[in-house]
């Protein structure tokens, strides 16, 4: 298993100058390591529609990469979700899943049948391009160029653990946040035409 | 005596659209706006974004505008319903001025109306105080322009309910 936090620096390390969409416990770790918090849409509401509000941003900037930052949890109150984006086929969207074996989101409490879950094979059928799974850091450290280099939609299932403690949520409000991340695209759009 | 043709064409809703410069439609495809479907995926200046259910409609339509397009919902106003927590996080929320087009099913002006979806959609966007426009006819159909000035205007949802069956 990966520490979710080691995880999380290891997709900023990627990062770059891609939009990042990142949702309940992913988000939390986020907004402690991103470095471009004015490219970071947070869903620390409405939790289980990151990867759908990842799909319209990356419909919208197709020239430049989407990252969802998802969470087992959320993403099982809406499977149909990856059904969604398989039609809308984004090449240019990569879904990161973090799996927490410590059930962090549901104060340790598993989630009955959610190991018989297998993400990757739904993911896989229901049109993303290409899917990966990871439970080795070094693995995943070295497997994320090639994630990066992908043409999407990508899925990529992490096996992280928590260590029980916490983090906050950011304290911008979603509104302030999104609005920000609006502000900078619209101006480099406006500034292209 | 001169009849008046109570219909709502398809090229009249596209044409407002158009007017408006709205980028994608994100919708569920249903029985009830399968003509429009046909109109809208000829129109290259339209892209079409369908979805698996309404409540991702918002989400979606929520991330085209924060990448700086201009999106609408197409939904039938059951999906209203099951959307409810998006219309409230995604919309209200975070100040996105969404339009929403909502088949109006069990609309009836002559009588009661059996159909649960139809008593109750009104007073659910009152309770959200989202405001409404009713289109009937190709003659209300300005009525989306209305609606979409409005929502970007207020930094709100506004819907416009279609309380017809297409005409093809």
């Amino acid at each position: 298993m990966i520490p979710s936090m080691e995880a999380t620096k290891a997709v900023n390390f990627h990062r770059k100058d891609a939009l990042v969409v990142s949702t309940s416990f992913a988000l939390r770790e986020w907004s402690r390591v991103s470095e471009r918090r004015d490219l970071d849409v947070d869903l620390s509401d409405c939790m289980d529609r990151a990867p759908a509000v990842g799909l319209g941003l990356a419909l919208a900037q197709p020239e430049g990469k989407v990252l969802v930052l998802d969470c087992d949890s959320t993403l099982r109150t809406n499977l149909g979700g990856l059904a969604t984006i398989g039609e809308s086929n984004p090449e240019n969207l990569v879904h990161f899943v973090f799996d927490d074996v410590s059930s962090g989101s549901t104060s340790g409490l598993p989630i009955k049948g959610m190991d018989n879950l297998d993400l990757v094979q739904i993911a896989a059928s229901s049109g993303y391009a290409k899917t990966y799974e990871f439970d080795k850091l070094e693995e995943f450290l070295i497997g994320l160029e090639e994630v990066m280099r992908q043409t999407g939609p990508v899925f990529v299932r992490v096996k992280v653990f928590r260590d029980g403690f916490q983090l906050p949520f950011p304290e911008r409000t979603m509104a302030q946040g999104w609005a920000e991340v609006r502000e900078n695209l619209t101006s480099d759009q406006s500034e292209a035409e | 005596m001169a009849t008046q043709e109570v219909i709502l064409h398809p090229a009249s809703v596209v044409e407002e659209l158009k007017k408006n410069n709205i980028s994608h439609v994100v919708w569920l495809p249903d029985s009830e706006t399968n003509f429009l479907f046909q109109l809208l995926d000829n129109e290259p200046t339209l892209d079409l974004v369908p979805v698996c259910r309404e409540g991702e409609t918002m989400a979606i339509a929520a991330g085209l505008w924060v990448g700086g397009k201009r999106p609408i919902v197409l939904i039938q106003n059951t999906g209203i319903f099951e959307a409810g927590d998006s219309i409230r996080g995604l919309g209200l929320d975070v100040n996105q001025p969404l339009t929403m087009l909502v088949g109006y099913r069990g609309w009836s002006r002559h009588g009661l109306t059996r159909d649960s979806a139809a008593r109750f959609i009104e007073h659910i966007l009152h309770a959200w105080g989202i405001n409404y426009y009713l289109i009937e006819t190709d003659d209300d159909a300005d009525r989306i322009s209305l609606a979409i000035e409005e929502a970007e205007r207020t930094s709100k949802p506004v819907a416009v309910l279609v309380g017809t069956e297409f005409g093809s």
